[in-house]
């Protein structure tokens, strides 16, 4: 099956995007931020359905630019009024989604491109697609790697991060960036319904099993990259649909992680949450 | 030889908030070397007058001053801070090492050192502290005592001139609370650092600090346990009984209800 381009393709995207989920889920769980990252996602099915509205042959472009104008507009709603984020969030994604569904329905002929979308076509991934996998994947994972210390200190309690003099604010906005980017593109990967997935698993079953940040960090950069790359030679293998196979994988591995829990962790840590 | 300016200087300090103020012109003056105590009841200012001193709650107007300068990233290099609580969830695995190797430029490439080195680097600071047992212990499932002392050993790597806590002891059990205040005076007396306590706490305060602040929108009044305790303005703005009770510098007995 690695002699044909596609399904090279989809393997090299699965390595590229896999790891960099699982590395930004350590962050995205302990932050908080799972309902930050579904927002992100459903709001670039309105970016797929502007995108080809306006004709453009590859919408990924218009779904980045949405994905990140819906993230801005989070924080400057969160910033100019006293809503909760969790009300901001919701009235974001269902009006992207109601959004992009509409317009999907003036669109003739592209139900199967809504799809798509919803559900991830790895398997359809181009050349194109992977070049700007390539350099976000590789840009996010140095960015997160030499912010790691200010990131954790952020998370651990953000005044104590801007007494040490660390940029709390420039910070916080680079990481949303990251994160939007990164899930906007895990998008082909996974699909906008199961992208969360893919950064909060890995995270997740890591803590299952790790007994300080180093370990989780590395156990769920691992874990981003064997679900995505599991998920996809079996999808491959067993003729499955390729995002929720990816996700399948995740699931096994988190259900695994709870049996090994007791085996790995010295007694006297109890598991993760 | 000129004197050192004082540990802390603020003049006519005024803040509000939504409309409402809540500083309203404080001034004080905290000496190098003292263990002070800044006390007032809950809506007193306590907290936005420690943010307006951490450079976190920008002043509508007057002057903060620390260790002779104003607030900046370099004089902020010089204070430390204990804030009261982390905002960890309790799946976040960052261990007490990995925490206090965050502090230090010899470790502060912890994710690829090895534990040896890093704990190497950390021992002569800390261990007085008693934290080095708690090393491989993730952070977010400390008690409350732990935790502090493991906030004031993060403190203590940078050797601050100026210690700030945030309301200690308030996740901390009563006997937890004693040891904690007598660690705080054994930090004071061996690094003859100025330590500022911001509580609620009377009793173990006026037991620990060598001059107190009473807040109240301004400094309602200031002085040593003794003198404090019997001033009206403190009953006032507690509506408190105080009596005698037993302060460690003093020797004197009171108590305060």
């Amino acid at each position: 099956m690695f002699t044909e381009a596609y399904m090279l393709r989809a393997l090299m995207a699965s390595v590229l995007l896999g790891p960099v989920c699982g590395l930004l889920g350590v962050f995205v769980t302990a932050r908080r931020l799972a309902f930050f990252s579904d927002t992100v996602a459903h709001s670039a099915l309105a970016g797929v359905a502007i995108g080809l509205w306006l004709g453009a042959s590859d919408p990924t472009p218009a779904m980045l630019a949405v994905s990140i104008g819906v993230a801005s507009l989070l924080l400057w709603l969160r910033q100019r009024t006293e809503l909760l984020t969790d009300t901001i969030l919701a009235l974001l994604l269902s009006t992207s989604v109601a959004l992009g569904v509409v317009i999907f329905s003036q669109l003739k002929g592209y139900r199967g491109e809504m799809e798509r979308y919803l559900f991830g076509d790895i398997l359809s991934v181009s050349p194109m697609d992977l070049l700007t996998a390539s350099i976000i994947s590789v840009g996010v994972t140095v960015l997160i790697l030499v912010w790691f210390n200010a990131l954790t200190l952020i998370t651990t309690h953000e005044d104590l991060a801007h007494v040490t003099g660390i940029p709390v604010r420039w910070i916080n906005l680079g990481f949303t960036l990251a994160l939007t980017l990164v899930v906007t593109l895990a998008i082909r990967l996974v699909g906008i319904i199961l992208v969360t997935s893919l950064l909060v698993v890995p995270a997740a079953t890591a803590r299952n099993i790790a007994c300080n940040l180093r370990q989780q960090t590395v156990i769920a950069w691992l874990l981003g990259l064997g679900s995505a790359l599991g998920g996809v030679v079996a999808s491959y293998s067993f003729n499955l649909p390729c995002g929720p196979t990816i996700v399948l994988v995740c699931a096994a591995l988190f259900v695994a992680s709870l049996a090994l829990q007791k085996v790995v962790r010295p007694s006297g840590h109890t598991p993760a949450r | 030889m000129t004197p050192h300016p004082p540990a802390l200087q603020i003049q006519q300090v005024h803040v509000a908030l939504g409309g409402t103020a809540v500083l309203r012109g404080v001034t004080l003056s905290v000496r190098r070397g003292e263990l002070v105590a800044l006390i007032g009841p809950n809506g007193s200012g306590k907290t936005t007058l420690l943010r307006a001193i951490l450079g976190l709650q920008s002043i509508d107007s007057g002057e903060i001053q620390i260790l002779g300068a104003p607030i900046s990233p370099s004089t902020l290099a010089r204070v430390g801070y204990v804030p009261q609580k982390l905002e960890l969830d309790r799946g976040f695995g960052l261990s007490v090492r990995e925490f206090l190797a965050l502090r230090l430029p010899e470790t502060r490439h912890w994710l690829w050192q090895s534990h040896r080195k890093i704990d190497a680097a950390l021992a002569p600071s800390v261990e007085e502290l008693g934290v080095m047992p708690l090393l491989n212990r993730p952070v977010s499932r400390l008690s409350g005592g732990q935790l502090q002392r493991v906030l004031i050993a993060w403190s203590l790597l940078r050797k601050p001139e100026l210690l700030l806590l945030d309301e200690p002891t308030a996740g901390v059990d009563t006997p937890g609370e004693r040891s904690f205040y007598e660690l705080i005076e054994s930090v004071h007396r061996r690094h003859q650092m100025t330590i500022i306590l911001v509580s609620h706490d009377l009793s173990m305060v006026f037991r620990h600090a060598q001059w107190v602040f009473a807040l109240n929108g301004v400094v309602c009044c200031q002085g040593t346990p003794e003198d404090i305790i019997r001033n009206d303005s403190l009953k006032e703005a507690y509506g408190l009984h105080l009596t005698p009770y037993h302060h460690h510098h003093s020797g004197e007995v009171s108590h305060v209800h």
